[in-house]
C-alpha cells in the first residue's frame, strides 16, 4: 500500500477556507492497480488520483447516490476529488474496470 | 458531493514488481484438486520461479486459479458444472449446450465471424473464448458483467442465444434426478436454482486453462525456446507495435476496453458505461493466449487472419474521437510484421482433448 499525505504550505493556503482543508490523500495508479484497495478519511479530504502509468485511466466515483465522472486521465495527470459526505465509495477506472478500491468517508 | 479537480504533473514512477504481485493476489484459491477431474490435464499454470528481468516477469504464469470467496472451487463442483456446461437440454430448443459457441476443439469459440443461437439467429458480436476465463473479469466484450457466475446466467436466458426460460432451465434441471441430487449436495439448503447452476458452471469455466506454451518456457529461462523471429517480434510486441500498451500481463490483456479503430456502428462500452468518449466503439481486450488457433478475429469476426490484424494496427484504422491514444501508424516492413506473426504463434499451447462427458438421464 502506497499513498502520501499532504499539508504543504501552499495547499494549506489554498484550501483553508474549503471543507477539504481537512487534508489531501494521494492514491498511485501504477501496474493497472490502485495503490490501496481501501482508504478510510475524515469527512472533507481532497484524494488525488495519480496516474504513473504510461496508458490512459478514468476515474468513476459512486456512492451516496452519486457519480463523479474524471473523463480522460492522460498519464502523469492527477484528478482531485473531495468527499464531502460520510458514506461509502467505489471507485473504478472505467476503462480498466479491474482497477477498483473502497473509500470509506467518516 | 462538489467536484472539484485539477490537473498537474506527478513524478515517473519507478519500474515495479506490480503486474505479477497483482496476479499473486488474485490467485486466492489454489486448486489442487481440480486435476482429477479430466477437464483439462494441465491444472497446474505454470513455472513459479520470479525472472530476473522485470519485463519478462510481467509476463510469468501465475501458479494458481482464482476464485470468488461466495462460490469456491472443489472437484464435486467443477464435474457438476462440466456436465451442465455439455448438456443441451439447458437449451430452449434442447439441442445447444454453453459448447456450441465455446467449443473446446475450436479454442472454446466457435470458428464463427458471429455467434449463431439456438433458432438460428446471427448474433451481432464474435463468440470470445472461455480460455483462461477465471482471471477475464468483467466479463463479454462489454463488460456488462462483474463475474462469471452473472455471465454465465446471460446466454443460457437470452431469447437470442440458448433461448431458455429461467423458470423452464430451473424445472428442467430439477427434474434430472443426478443433477438435483449434486445441486442439493453441493449447495445444501439451495438446491437447484438459476444461481446453483450457474455457479456450477461457472466453477467448471474456471479450470478451463491455457496449457504451457513455447512463450512460457522462454519467460522461464529456455533461451531455444523461441525462434529469433519470435524473439524480435517479442521486442516489436513491447516496443514499436504498441501491442503491450493492451495485451499486458501473462494472458496478454489488461481486461481493459479501448477503440482500436475497427469500422462499425457498435459502440460496445459505451453504452454500459456512458458519458466517457474514449468508450465509444471500445471493446475488451482479448486475451492473445493460442489466438493464431481462434480465428477469426474482433469482437465482429471481421479480420479472419492475423496478417490482416496487424494491417490494422499498422495503418487501416478509423479515425475517430474516441480512438486509443495507443494507436497511431506504425509504419511496419514486412519483416516485422512477419515477427510479430511468429512472436504471436509462439503463444500456442499444446493443450489435451477435452473428453465430452457422459450425461445424466
Amino acid at each position: 500500500m502506497r499513498y502520501r499525505i499532504g499539508l504543504g504550505i501552499a495547499a494549506t493556503a489554498l484550501l483553508a477556507t474549503a471543507a477539504w482543508a481537512a487534508g489531501m490523500v494521494v492514491v498511485d495508479q501504477k501496474g493497472l492497480a490502485f495503490s490501496t484497495a481501501s482508504l478510510t478519511v475524515a469527512k472533507g479530504t481532497m484524494v488525488s488520483f495519480q496516474n504513473s502509468d504510461s496508458t490512459s485511466h478514468n476515474i468513476l466515483v459512486t456512492g451516496g447516490g452519486v457519480t463523479l465522472n474524471s473523463g480522460l486521465q492522460a498519464p502523469g495527470v492527477a484528478f482531485r476529488a473531495p468527499f464531502l459526505k460520510s458514506g461509502t465509495y467505489q471507485v473504478i477506472c472505467g476503462i480498466h474496470p479491474k482497477m477498483k478500491m473502497t473509500v470509506v468517508v467518516r | 458531493m462538489n467536484l472539484v479537480a485539477s490537473d498537474e504533473r506527478v513524478r515517473p514512477a519507478r519500474l515495479s514488481m506490480r503486474d505479477i504481485g497483482r496476479l499473486a493476489v488474485l490467485a486466492c484459491t489454489a486448486v489442487a484438486a481440480i486435476a482429477g477431474i479430466g477437464a483439462v490435464p494441465a491444472q497446474t499454470t505454470g513455472d513459479t520461479s520470479v525472472p530476473a528481468d522485470p519485463l519478462l516477469a510481467a509476463f510469468r504464469r501465475p501458479a494458481s486459479i482464482p476464485a470468488p470467496a461466495d462460490n469456491p472451487t472443489t472437484a464435486d463442483k467443477v464435474a457438476l458444472g462440466k456436465l451442465l456446461f455439455f448438456d443441451p437440454r439447458l437449451s430452449g430448443s434442447g439441442a445447444m449446450s454453453c459448447a456450441s459457441c465455446h467449443n473446446p476443439s475450436l479454442g472454446w469459440q466457435d470458428g464463427l465471424a458471429t455467434g449463431i443461437g439456438a433458432h438460428g439467429e446471427v448474433l451481432a458480436r464474435h463468440t470470445p473464448t472461455i480460455l483462461d476465463i477465471a482471471w477475464a473479469e468483467p466479463l463479454f466484450w462489454d463488460g456488462r458483467a462483474d463475474t462469471l457466475e452473472e455471465q454465465a446466467k446471460g446466454p443460457l436466458t437470452a431469447p437470442a442465444e440458448m433461448a431458455m426460460p429461467a423458470d423452464r432451465l430451473v424445472a428442467t434441471v430439477a427434474g434430472i434426478p443426478a443433477y438435483r441430487a449434486a445441486l442439493g449436495r453441493i449447495f445444501p439448503g439451495q438446491g437447484v436454482t438459476i444461481e446453483t447452476i450457474t455457479r456450477a458452471i461457472a466453477a467448471y469455466e474456471r479450470t478451463i486453462v491455457s496449457g504451457e506454451a513455447p512463450f512460457d518456457r522462454w519467460v522461464a529461462g529456455d533461451a531455444a525456446a523461441l525462434s529469433d523471429s519470435a524473439r524480435r517480434g517479442f521486442a516489436l510486441f513491447n516496443g514499436k507495435g504498441h501491442c503491450a500498451s493492451c495485451h499486458s500481463g501473462w494472458r496478454l490483456t489488461d481486461d481493459g476496453f479501448h477503440d482500436i479503430g475497427l469500422p462499425g456502428d457498435d459502440i460496445g462500452r459505451a453504452k454500459v458505461m456512458p458519458g466517457l468518449t474514449i468508450l465509444d466503439h471500445a471493446f475488451k481486450t482479448p486475451t492473445l493466449r493460442n489466438v493464431a488457433e481462434r480465428a477469426p478475429y474482433m469482437h465482429d469476426g471481421s479480420i479472419a487472419t492475423l496478417e490482416q490484424v496487424i494491417d490494422l494496427y499498422d495503418h487501416g484504422f478509423v479515425r475517430r474521437p474516441s480512438l486509443s491514444d495507443q494507436i497511431g501508424p506504425l509504419g511496419l516492413s514486412a519483416a516485422e510484421k512477419a515477427d510479430l506473426i511468429a512472436f504471436l504463434h509462439a503463444l500456442t499451447s499444446k493443450d489435451a482433448p477435452v473428453d465430452y462427458p457422459e450425461l445424466p438421464r
